[in-house]
């Protein structure tokens, strides 16, 4: 970063299954965050709007609900990984000195199912495979290779519900602790991954805004500063192996290579974090990423999960807020959704998720195609 | 007559075959699929080839959701999908003939046509699928 990057605001509308549209789900992100801030939309420089689904207006179209200032307002788009893209322009904007305080703000509807989609997928070869056949191939071979368990996978499953349980912006909030038998019991989707363990696919919005260290002393209010140590994007690098075609996220390798990228920005390393959200989309993604991302050794991931480290009150709490697994996954929000935890989790803001005495944190996403976007987060 | 859902990932061969398309990096000594336009490794140029229709199973699921091109789920719940390594080094996922319990890591399997629909002409429009070597079609 040129100038050092502070997260001064963050805000979400709810995740979930319900017809609240788009644009109202953005409004309320989006003044969430001026109000968590204390700015207003005259005070951005630059908006960076993230969204898959919906027309090519709607970026530019709903900022104007709140003010016609002139700002330039661009529209992100980048798979999974949205958000976090609109939340790196964001950052970038301000770390280069185009403007002061950017904002980053994804939303997006809830996926239709075939049927209201009007019919069965076009026949293609890229949609030859749907996704979840791509993550339960890293599951079948896990367990070929390292001896998982599917208990294993549905142990991180039921921790990610039982997160979300005392998220209010959840999707899954359910109402009883989520035990892993529950998990197992669900319908299969992809062997051995059933629905349980699949990412929810609600609507959602979710709203960040940046600004310089003196934008941010500034409107601190007695509140700990949260700044921007790294921010790192990698696309796809040949691996032997490769899959070119319906790959979704590409190689493994690639967390490494952008964590490692990441490290190196921000001057630390993985034993220095205190939390750590990733693309979760399903079981066998989070408990990769324990190796990828440095917090444990080659294969030692399966007893990170039986000892309950990645557990809130564990020592390294993965998915503090549910992940995509249990607070959902709308493609343009999510990224933005991290943010918004592990913000909050730094200013000591996260309640009864609180994870006690978080100074660092590590938000990891994927998007298909494929990137790995990589921010780590530090209180000052 | 049976034809490629989409041109340039493979061909059918006089026999009713499946070829796969591929291409050959002399620079990076490294064969890919589908076809690439410059090599992803020396970003130098590439030939065309044809691969291996035979390969081992590197992953496999049992995916239950209708196939493709259709609102139907097939018989059993769903379909079968694989990795496959071939000879060459490259990876393919396509979906796997089969049951659940059919298969193994490892296995050897051999590449096949799948019907997906029909065009105007009323071609089979196909995919490509594996099978397990010396499974009945």
């Amino acid at each position: 970063m040129n100038r050092d990057v502070f997260v001064i605001g963050v805000g979400m509308h709810r995740f979930g299954k319900h017809d609240i549209s788009r644009r109202d789900m953005a409004f309320t992100a989006g003044m969430e965050a001026f109000a968590d801030a204390g700015v207003s939309f005259a005070d951005i420089g630059t908006l960076y709007t993230g969204y898959i689904g919906g027309n090519m207006l709607e970026g530019v179209g709903f900022a104007k609900d709140f003010g016609l200032t002139g700002l330039p307002v661009i529209h992100v788009e980048n798979a999974s990984a949205t958000g976090s893209t609109a939340f790196r322009e964001a950052a970038l904007a301000v770390s280069g000195g185009a403007c002061d305080v950017a904002m980053a703000l994804g939303f997006d509807g809830q996926l239709r199912n075939m049927a209201a989609a009007g019919g069965p997928r076009r026949p293609s070869m890229e949609s030859n495979l749907l996704p979840a056949a791509f993550f339960a191939f890293w599951a079948v071979r896990r367990m070929h290779d390292c001896g998982t368990t599917v208990e294993t996978f549905a142990k991180i499953a039921a921790k990610n519900w039982n997160h979300a349980r005392f998220n209010r912006y959840a999707e899954r909030q359910a109402d009883k602790e989520i035990t892993p038998e529950q998990v197992l019991a669900a319908p299969m989707v992809a062997y051995p991954h059933t629905a349980m363990m699949a990412c929810g696919a609600g609507a959602g919005a979710a709203a960040a805004i940046v600004a310089t260290r003196e934008v941010a002393e500034r409107l601190a209010n007695g509140r700990p500063l949260v700044q921007v140590l790294a921010s790192q994007m990698q696309s796809e690098r040949y691996q032997p192996g490769h899959v070119f075609l319906g790959a979704i996220v590409g190689p493994s390798e690639s967390t490494r290579i952008t964590a490692n990228l990441a490290y190196e920005e921000a001057g630390l390393g993985p034993r220095e974090l205190d939390l750590v959200h990733v693309h979760d989309a399903f079981p066998i993604e989070e408990l990769m990423y324990y190796e990828l991302l440095g917090i444990c050794a080659e294969g030692e991931g399966d007893g990170l999960v039986a000892e309950g480290a990645t557990t809130i009150g564990g020592r390294i709490p993965f998915s503090t807020d549910g992940g995509l697994i249990g607070r959902g996954h709308p493609g343009g929000p999510t990224g933005l959704a991290q943010i918004w935890d592990v913000t909050q989790q730094l200013r000591g803001e996260s309640g009864v998720r609180q994870v006690e005495g978080a100074r660092t944190g590590l938000a990891h996403m994927m998007g298909a195609g494929s990137v790995c976007v990589v921010h780590i987060l530090q209180r000052v | 007559m049976k034809v490629p859902v989409e041109e340039g990932y493979f061909r059918i061969s006089p026999e009713g075959s499946p070829v796969l398309l591929g291409s050959y990096s002399p620079a990076a000594k490294t064969y890919f699929w589908p076809r690439r336009k410059r090599c992803p490794i020396s970003m130098e140029a590439v030939e065309d080839c044809e691969l291996s229709t035979r390969g081992e199973i590197y992953s496999w699921t049992f995916v239950v959701a209708p196939w493709l091109g259709s609102m139907e789920k097939a018989a059993g719940g769903g379909f079968g999908a694989c990795q496959v390594d071939l000879p060459e080094g490259v990876r393919i996922q396509a979906p796997l003939e089969g049951s659940m319990g059919d298969w193994t890591i490892g296995q050897p399997v051999e590449l096949v046509t799948r019907t997906v629909g029909e065009d105007e002409q009323h071609n089979e429009l196909c995919t490509i699928a594996f099978r397990l070597l010396g499974a009945a079609s």
